[in-house]
């Protein structure tokens, strides 16, 4: 597995490497991983849309490239800018985040996204990316030692609840709970002592009836119905048990390419967004869908790979961050589809159709490529607040 | 991985160096980096490890699903055991999906002389019951009769609230009421009975005295999967090109099974009193139409089979026919000879004209008469139109009819004639009942074997290079033919008001199902550049109903490319130049 690491000794000072240079140590074979999954997902569109380009599969393909492309382009600039973004970015989201709070006051309903006209933007989603590297500065600043101080946990968790209540409030549960769950990650690499994670746990088990009351309707419909999903087969429990239905219906070497009667047949409702893993474990069987999970294990060790060779604390926490938000992705999108946890509305990254998701899951490995490129940087901690 | 764990120390920050903070020291910082690296590391391996804990479970879980039976397509709904004795048995379909079934519900009727005050008494029967006039059922209650019905089919709510009323004098009769658990979905095929259970319509009537007879379930040969798919599709066809109406039907080539029926508008069949009339006309087995190009299927395969063409025959069509005052015309103009391919691919109008001519009109008749087009569709509803034709059937009428004017037949005459075409040649009277194998009609011959062989290529080659491209479903060989004809208002033809099809089998090289899909007036719109032709409007849904069924009734695909036409002979003798949707 290290012959997967990216440490090959480099006798340039990053800052100095020339573009080509730097092109050429870019970790080219995370990127092809990223292009294979990204094909599959092309693919599994062609054939949900009915074997057409149309509706999905084009789209999708014209955004990936967009995307593979800005995630070049964010490879190449220095982790030292990362740095000084952090907080910027950070307060962007977190105000963006308040605009969507305000304009859904007025709009009535969950509202996630602001209309740019071109596209819509959901902060939400490029929050999750926003939280890492703010948190990532944090401790990169603090010294290890001051760590054990309870206080000096104060401003993380202010800076974590800030953006969780306001998505609750949203109300979307699953990008609460993934926001929560990345910037326990962070701390946790950060070096934070495990006792307050062993409270924290301990704090979630006691709130979580209470908890209970001020969900919403359908979300706790949701959770009953992923306890019996039987009880409602035709109502709530539709969802899940269709794409039990459908996944158990591929067997192991699947139905063939287009030839998925369940989901093609429009049995399966948002067969091209949050389940399309659901048309891939129909259609290829178990092989393609452990496949694809293959995969999406090669990025996510990457991930930690980049995140152990980085010489400075920032990108290593900000790797760790990322790998982990993305892993969460990956593990709540297919754990739902496949029954073991509630109904969460979580995309597959670069596989499902949409927008903001697509983006954010590049932009995020254009970080992590930036901090696998600049290992050898040492980030300066003495940079202004903003 | 193992060598990485091996090197770095355990590391927890309660037990770590406990030297106070130097803040300027810059060995210590140096110190704190190592420290903070090799934390960070461990911490590292150890989520990495978690995680890869919770990756496991989630591929146990694909393996429990998939491999284990956890999920699995559950088989069909049995139906319901029958324990009850019925006024009229069930209705179902080739699967066992009910479509007809009765509920049994109370109706509430007075003996008048037994209500003490019928003032009273109506004033509280109407506070339950609001629909009921209160006025009206005063004169009734006052009335020296011993019987009078109130209300009938009570909810079981409603019957409660009037059993507390406590009225003396009033009585429930045990009834039952006809449901159609699938609404307008199979109204026009199924149709529907009044409330004393007599059927007035569809299978309900035709079938009456055997519903109200026996008490087992009458299967019919729809499949509910494809009536569905076809009535999605049709109505979506309608919504896109804003047409006032359309038929679709499936049959399977083999049997003369209907496997789906739809005419739009529909109805809800378990409140037929507030549909239009309209809405309950069939328009698939009742509603007559000059079909247009469709019939030159038939024209084709009578030249062919007469002997008087052969396929490398041609006809000169650079001039339009002029005959009794009245031209013929081609709306896509070869200007030069024909072959017979070209003529039916082309669609060309004085082409067909002159095939016809060489056969000559009584042949032609006789062959329509075989064909079926000169009497009512057989098949097991009440609703099926006469064909209108004309009498004498004069050379002009001969050469009209050659493509499809002059003659209106229903859409599903055209269906049973395009199957006989495909099938190899056998003609079959559509069913609507579930047949045994045994119970298959023999049929009869109406072309060769070897004739419709040349049929299914030829039409295979119109969705392949010709006007009806849009039915293409690949994989799945589709073959038909495109058919616009303006419809007749007030004696004259109507450039606006259209009629569009397409007739098509699949697959070809062994056809199992002929569809039909028919839009009355369709409205051009930009998305079809301004046509409403049969190729534009109908064709497209046909393709998709195509793809979406046959999944569905477990065809398997096959590579086009070498299915293509075997002796490609007929590609040869149509000039490949030209491809456009103009033909008609």
């Amino acid at each position: 597995m290290l012959q997967l690491s990216t440490r090959k000794p480099t006798r340039f000072s990053e800052a100095d490497l020339h573009i080509f240079q730097k092109l050429r140590s870019l970790n080219w074979g995370l990127v092809l991983t990223l292009c294979l999954i990204s094909a599959s997902g092309v693919a599994l569109l062609y054939s949900a849309g009915g074997m057409a380009w149309e509706p999905w599969a084009g789209r999708h393909l014209i955004r990936l490239c967009c995307g593979m492309m800005l995630m070049i382009v964010l490879a190449m600039i220095d982790v030292q800018h990362w740095f000084r973004l952090a907080y910027p970015a950070y307060f962007a989201c977190l105000l963006l985040l308040v605009a969507v709070e305000v304009i859904g006051q007025i709009g009535m309903g969950a509202q996630r996204w602001i209309d740019l006209g071109v596209f819509t933007l959901q902060p939400s989603e490029l929050m999750k990316i926003a939280l890492v590297l703010a948190l990532a500065r944090y401790f990169h600043q603090i010294p290890l030692d001051r760590l054990r101080a309870p206080l000096a946990l104060i401003p993380p968790l202010l800076m974590t609840a800030a953006p969780v209540v306001l998505v609750l409030l949203q109300p979307n549960l699953g990008t609460a709970a993934l926001l929560a769950f990345g910037s326990g990650a962070v701390m946790f690499a950060a070096g934070v002592p495990v006792w307050i994670f062993w409270t924290a746990a301990g704090g979630v088990l006691v709130a979580a009836p209470v908890g209970w009351q001020f969900l919403h309707d359908y979300q706790k419909d949701r959770v009953l119905t992923f306890l019996d999903p039987g009880s409602d087969p035709l109502g709530a429990g539709y969802n899940i048990l269709q794409s039990t239905i459908a996944i158990g219906s591929g067997g192991v070497s699947g139905k063939g390419f287009g030839m998925g009667s369940q989901s093609q047949l429009m049995f399966l409702p948002e067969k091209h967004t949050d389940f399309i893993f659901v048309v891939l474990a129909e259609e290829m069987g178990l092989m393609g869908a452990i496949g694809l999970l293959l995969l999406f294990g090669i990025v996510l060790i990457y991930g930690y790979l980049i995140g152990i060779g980085s010489k400075s604390q920032f990108g290593r926490v900000t790797a760790l961050g990322l790998t982990t938000t993305f892993f969460l992705y990956l593990l709540m999108n297919i754990a739902m589809v496949s029954g073991l946890i509630p109904v969460v509305g979580i995309p597959l990254p670069l596989v499902s159709y949409g927008g903001t998701a697509i983006f954010t899951f590049l932009i995020g490995c254009g970080l992590l490529l930036s901090i696998s490129v600049h290992r050898e940087s040492r980030v300066s901690p003495h940079e202004p607040l903003l | 991985m193992t060598s990485l764990v091996a090197r770095s120390t355990p590391c927890n920050p309660r037990h770590a160096d406990p030297r106070p903070p130097r803040r300027n020291d810059v060995v210590h910082l140096d110190g704190d980096t190592k420290r903070a690296l090799e934390i960070g590391r461990t911490r590292l391996l150890l989520a990495a490890a978690l995680f890869a804990v919770a990756f496991s479970v989630v591929g146990m879980r694909l393996i429990g699903v998939t491999l284990l039976q956890e999920g699995g397509e559950p088989s069909l709904a049995d139906v319901p055991q029958q324990t009850m004795r019925t006024e009229r048995a069930d209705i179902i379909d080739r699967n066992g999906v009910l479509l007809a079934t009765n509920l049994e519900t109370a109706s509430l009727y007075a003996n008048p002389r037994q209500v003490l005050d019928a003032e009273e008494a109506a004033r509280r029967i109407v506070e339950v019951l609001p629909e009921v006039d209160h006025a009206d059922l005063v004169a009734r209650l006052s009335s020296d009769r011993s019987f009078i019905w109130i209300k009938r089919n009570l909810t079981p709510r409603q019957q409660y609230e009037v059993n507390r009323l406590g009225i003396p004098g009033l009585h429930f009769q045990k009834e039952e009421r006809r449901v159609y658990p699938q609404g307008a979905l199979t109204a026009h095929v199924v149709g529907f009975s009044d409330i004393d259970n007599r059927g007035l319509a569809g299978i309900e009537l035709s079938f009456n005295d055997v519903l109200r007879g026996g008490q087992e379930p009458l299967q019919l040969s729809l499949d509910l999967r494809i009536q569905h798919i076809l009535h999605e599709e049709l109505s979506q066809a309608i919504t896109d090109f804003d047409g006032i109406g359309g038929a679709g039907i499936v049959l399977d080539t083999r049997t003369g099974e209907v496997l789906a029926m739809v005419s739009l508008p529909d109805f809800d069949p378990n409140a037929p009193g507030s549909a239009t009339a309209d809405a309950r006309f069939n328009r698939a087995t009742l509603g007559l139409y000059e079909m247009g190009s469709t019939f030159k299927i038939f024209n084709t395969a009578m030249a062919l089979e007469s002997g008087t063409a052969r396929l490398d025959s041609t006809y000169d069509a650079s001039k339009p026919i002029r005959i009794g005052g009245f031209t013929i015309h081609d709306f896509h103009g070869e200007d030069r000879r024909l072959t017979v391919p070209e003529v039916f691919i082309y669609s060309s109008n004085i082409g067909s004209a002159k095939m016809a001519e060489e056969v000559g009109p009584q042949a032609q008749k006789a062959f329509m008469k075989r064909l079926g087009m000169l009497r009512a569709a057989g098949i097991e509803l009440p609703e099926v139109g006469e064909p209108m034709y004309p009498a004498p059937w004069r050379p002009i009428n001969m050469m009209t009819i050659s493509y499809g004017h002059g003659i209106a037949v229903s859409p599903l005459h055209v269906v049973s004639a395009v199957s006989a075409m495909v099938n190899g040649g056998v003609m079959r009277p559509a069913t609507l009942i579930e047949r045994a194998p045994h119970e298959v009609s023999v049929g009869d011959r109406v072309i060769s074997a070897d004739t419709s062989a040349i049929m299914r290529r030829l039409l295979r080659l119109v969705v392949e290079e010709g006007t009806g491209s849009f039915a293409k479903a690949p994989g799945y060989l589709v073959g038909g033919k495109t058919g616009t004809a303006e419809k007749l208002s007030g004696g004259n033809y109507n450039k606006n008001a259209r009629v569009a099809s397409f007739v098509g089998a699949f697959p070809m090289n062994d056809p199992r199902y002929v569809v039909l899909a028919m839009i009355d007036e369709p409205k051009p719109n930009a998305t079809s550049y301004g046509y409403a032709t049969g190729g534009w409007v109908a064709a497209p849904a046909v393709g998709r109903l195509v793809q979406r069924m046959a999944t569905l009734v477990g065809m398997p695909p096959v590579d086009e490319k070498q299915e293509a036409d075997p002796q490609g002979d007929l590609l040869i003798a149509v000039n490949a130049t030209d491809q456009t949707h103009a033909a008609e």
